[in-house]
Order: C-alpha cells, then sequence, then structure tokens
C-alpha cells in the first residue's frame, strides 16, 4: 500500500547571489515526506538546510522544481506550514502564556482565547507555574519549550523545525528528545526535523535524509525500523542503532 | 534603579552655598550675579506671577511635544513600512532640522498671531525630530529571524509592526522621547521670544530689559525645575511602558 504524502519535493534548484558570484545552495534535490512521519535531514553545516527549510515554509521560492502539498489543495505553502527556527525568538515583553499565544493570535486568534488555549498546554509542556513569568526569566531548555508550544497551537499538519535543540547542553538534549517523541505520538502530524546530530536523527526518525555538501541534494534515505515508543536508553545503546549510525556516518565520509 | 534623590540634592545644594559664599565675599554686584537667597526671595514673593506665566508655557510645551512625538512615531513606522517613502522623505526631515527657529518662529507669528500655536508648532518642529529618527532605527533593528516567524504564522507587514516592531523597539523610541522633551523647553522659550504676552520666555526678555537679574534667575529656576520634572515623568512612563525589564532582572 502506498503512503499518503504530505509533501513532495521535486528537482529544487536555488541559486542566490553572494557579491559578484551566484552560490548553489541546492541542486536536484527530490524527497517525500510520507503524512504523519518523523522525517529528519542530516547534513554538514552550510550544505542547504536552512534554504530548504525557508523552501518548506514559504518564506521563499524555487528557482526550478516544485513542492507539492497534496493534502493543502494549494502550493503556497506560507501560513500553512509550522516553523520553528533555531532561535526561540521569543519576545522579551511577553510573559510565557503571551508568547505560545503569538501564533494563534497571528492566525486571527481572539486574544483571550489565545491565551486559554495556551494555558490549558502548559501542564504538558512544563511550563506550570511559569505561565506569567518573563523569557529572561526561564532556562534554555524552557525557552524552547515555550517555542514549540508555540509552534505547536497553531495545529498545523506539517510542522519543521530546525535544529530545536542545538543550542542545549547534552542532557537537556536528551529529555527534550523524548519530550518530543512523547508528545507527538499523542498528537500525529507531520514533522521535518533538521540536525547535524546524527544520533539525535536515529532517535527520533522514521526517515532520515542524508544531504550532501552544497549545492544540496539528498544523497542517502534511510529508514529507522526501530519500534515505538523508543525509550533513550535501550535505543542510542542497542546494536541496531549502531549499525545504522555506521551505514549514515559511512555515506556522510565518502561525500565529504 | 535610581539611587535616590539625595545624590543630586546634595550636589545642587553645595554648588548653590559655593555660589552664595562666593557672592557674598567677593561683594559681587547683585545686578551682575544675584546670590541665590536672592533669587528664592524673588520666587517665594513673587510665586503668582511665576506660576501663572509657567502655566502658559507649559500647555505650549505639551501640545507642541505631544505632536512633535505622535508625528515622529507615524513618520518612523511610515518610513519603516513603506521603503520608498523613508527613502523619498528622510533628507527633508533633516532639512526642516536645518531650517534656523528664529527664522521660522517669526513667520509663524505672522500667520498666528500672539496665540499658542506658533509657540507649539515651534515645538513640535524640533520635537518630532529625534522621535523619528529613533523610531526608524528602532524598527530597522528588530531581529528579521522574528519577521520571518510571525510571517509563517500568516501576519503581514502591519501585525508585524504591531506585535513585534514598535514593542522591540520601544527602548529605542523612548530615547528619542527623552531628546524631545529636552528640546521642548528650549523650543517653548524660543517660541515666545518671538512674540507673546505672557510665559516664562516672555517674563525673561521683560526682567531682561528692567536690568532685574534676580527675577530673571527667578524665571530661569522654575523652567528648569518644570523641565527636570518633565523629563522624569517621561522616564516613569518608559519604565511603565516597559515594566517586563523589571521582572526579566529577578533571575531565576
Amino acid at each position: 500500500m502506498a503512503e499518503a504524502i504530505a509533501m513532495r519535493v521535486h528537482g529544487i534548484r536555488r541559486t542566490y547571489r553572494d557579491g559578484t558570484r551566484t552560490v548553489m545552495a541546492l541542486e536536484g534535490t527530490d524527497m517525500d515526506v510520507p503524512d504523519g512521519k518523523f522525517v529528519t535531514i542530516v547534513g554538514p553545516s552550510a550544505c542547504g538546510k536552512s534554504t530548504l527549510l525557508n523552501l518548506f515554509c514559504g518564506l521563499d521560492k524555487p528557482d526550478a522544481g516544485s513542492i507539492e502539498t497534496p493534502a493543502f489543495g494549494t502550493d503556497e505553502l506560507l501560513g500553512r506550514v509550522g516553523y520553528m527556527p533555531q532561535q526561540d525568538l521569543l519576545m522579551p515583553w511577553r510573559t510565557v502564556t503571551d508568547n505560545a499565544a503569538v501564533g494563534l493570535e497571528c492566525l486571527g486568534c481572539d486574544r483571550e482565547d489565545a491565551r486559554r488555549q495556551a494555558r490549558e498546554h502548559m501542564a504538558r509542556f512544563g511550563l506550570r507555574g511559569f505561565e506569567f513569568s518573563y523569557p529572561g526569566q526561564l532556562s534554555e531548555g524552557m525557552r524552547q519549550r515555550v517555542a514549540l508550544l508555540r509552534t505547536f497551537l497553531c495545529g498545523r499538519r506539517i510542522n519543521v523545525l530546525d535544529e530545536p535543540f542545538g543550542k542545549l547542553d547534552a542532557m537537556t538534549r536528551a529529555s527534550m528528545q523524548s519530550w518530543l517523541l512523547d508528545y507527538w505520538q499523542e498528537n500525529r502530524c507531520t514533522i521535518v526535523f533538521v540536525t547535524h546530530d546524527i544520533d539525535e536523527a536515529l532517535f527520533l526518525s522514521d526517515v532520515v535524509h542524508l544531504m550532501s555538501p552544497r549545492p544540496g541534494r539528498i544523497i542517502r534515505s534511510l529508514e529507522v525500523d526501530v519500534a515505538r515508543p523508543r525509550k533513550y536508553s535501550e535505543v542510542v545503546t542497542s546494536v541496531h542503532f549502531n549499525e545504522l549510525k555506521a551505514c549514515l556516518l559511512e555515506s556522510l565520509g565518502r561525500e565529504l | 534603579m535610581r539611587s535616590g534623590v539625595w545624590p543630586p540634592l546634595l550636589l545642587g545644594a553645595g554648588l548653590l552655598a559655593a555660589w552664595e559664599i562666593y557672592v557674598r565675599v567677593a561683594h559681587i554686584d547683585p545686578l551682575l550675579l544675584p546670590p541665590p537667597s536672592a533669587v528664592v526671595r524673588y520666587i517665594t514673593g513673587n510665586a503668582g506671577i511665576l506660576l501663572n506665566n509657567g502655566a502658559a508655557t507649559l500647555s505650549e510645551l505639551l501640545l507642541g511635544f505631544a505632536i512633535g512625538v505622535v508625528v515622529g512615531l507615524c513618520l518612523g513606522v511610515l518610513m519603516q513600512i513603506w521603503r520608498w517613502f523613508r527613502e523619498a522623505a528622510y533628507p527633508w526631515l533633516v532639512a526642516t532640522q536645518m531650517i534656523p527657529i528664529p527664522a521660522v518662529a517669526p513667520i509663524l507669528v505672522l500667520w498666528f498671531g500672539f496665540t499658542i500655536v506658533p509657540k507649539a508648532a515651534t515645538v513640535a518642529l524640533i520635537s518630532f525630530f529625534p522621535v523619528a529618527v529613533n523610531t526608524v532605527d528602532g524598527l530597522r533593528s528588530v531581529n528579521p529571524e522574528l519577521i520571518r516567524l510571525l510571517r509563517t504564522f500568516g501576519a503581514g507587514p502591519w501585525k508585524v509592526m504591531w506585535m513585534a516592531a514598535l514593542p522591540g523597539a520601544l527602548p529605542r523610541i523612548f530615547s528619542g522621547v527623552r531628546v524631545a522633551m529636552a528640546l521642548s523647553v528650549v523650543g517653548a522659550v524660543f517660541g515666545e521670544w518671538v512674540g507673546s504676552t505672557h510665559g516664562l520666555g516672555y517674563l525673561m526678555l521683560r526682567f531682561e530689559n528692567r536690568g532685574e537679574t534676580a527675577g530673571l534667575f527667578a524665571t530661569v529656576a522654575v523652567l528648569a525645575i518644570m523641565g527636570i520634572i518633565l523629563f522624569f515623568l517621561v522616564g516613569w512612563t518608559e519604565d511603565w511602558a516597559m515594566s517586563w525589564r523589571r521582572h526579566a532582572k529577578e533571575t531565576l
């Protein structure tokens, strides 16, 4: 049975000008994002990952190629795909609740209603008791959870997360990964996750796409056939996990 | 936060004492430099006149300042929303500041007579500029990543302006407003010098012509006190508008 496709990426090319030279960021990028799956893109730095994400959430248009989203019935992605950037981008003048509600407010939700919805999710995001705190009073991990809540509250079918845990320390990062998986298991949506951490990619995903250095394209797609729910301590120490990791490292090594 | 009112009061008292002693010891002619005690005596003896004229100056100043702040803010926002407007208008805004106020003020009096209008217009003319410039700079300093994030939520330029750019620009905007307030005091007096029948600027001219140096100093003192109070009122408004900064400092 063929899987439903949330996003079909075909033959993308994107170049931009850097002073006098033309930089080819993406060339012949193809990938399918199956509906309701957790898909990760891994690649060396400056491989065009961010350029690709900008295309996914409609902030940018490709020079050639197409991104089809059958479920939307339109190719206009801006305002339809959920996006979580690398920086948490919390507004220091808004409380935790009001920061989490920003997305809903932009979508035209009544302010009080947006706040109420944000407050309902505080406990699930480990933010209970901090509803009226300001971002300056929070730890890095908590700030990141507010940013996740802001994105997920919008209830998008497709969410694009750009290295959301990149700046966290190893311990916080591991617990956030487990937390994210639990949350995703309860609220299935399609997630496109970008990271340069292979362990993170394997632990979280159904499929890992490996990108080449610039111009970026997908050089290897690996199905992660590890049963869910996954337990961090068990998965990352298993033999199979390490076989998959060796596979990816080998492909990456060939390219570098 | 502020370390309290005592340091500036002590410094002020010290300087006034030194002034008083100097005038007395060196037998300075009070027409050239009256001692502070004489100025204070003048203020208490003529409180009614000073207050009446102070009120006139204050209303001109506040009207002009309010217009200046609103116009400056609007110009700043429009220059940020419309690039072409920024490019077209910026040099002309700078040009308005090159016009010597003594050259325009008489024309304003000619147009509007000895009313509040020419004074308020003079104040507005010099106070809108720092607000406009700081608003533009503040709005431009907003993190472009934040703007992109809001766009993925479907926000248009006005929504981005209201939710992210304006609150983020508030510290810069208030810097502009504080400068505008300081300039407004000078502007109001200037407006009165050109043509008026009351106000502190008018009083100054009258005292000067009559050689009442103590009265002149008393008027300047009242003006200075008014200016300081207004300046700190702006500071309090700023703290109130950005109360989140207080919370952010109590780190866990």
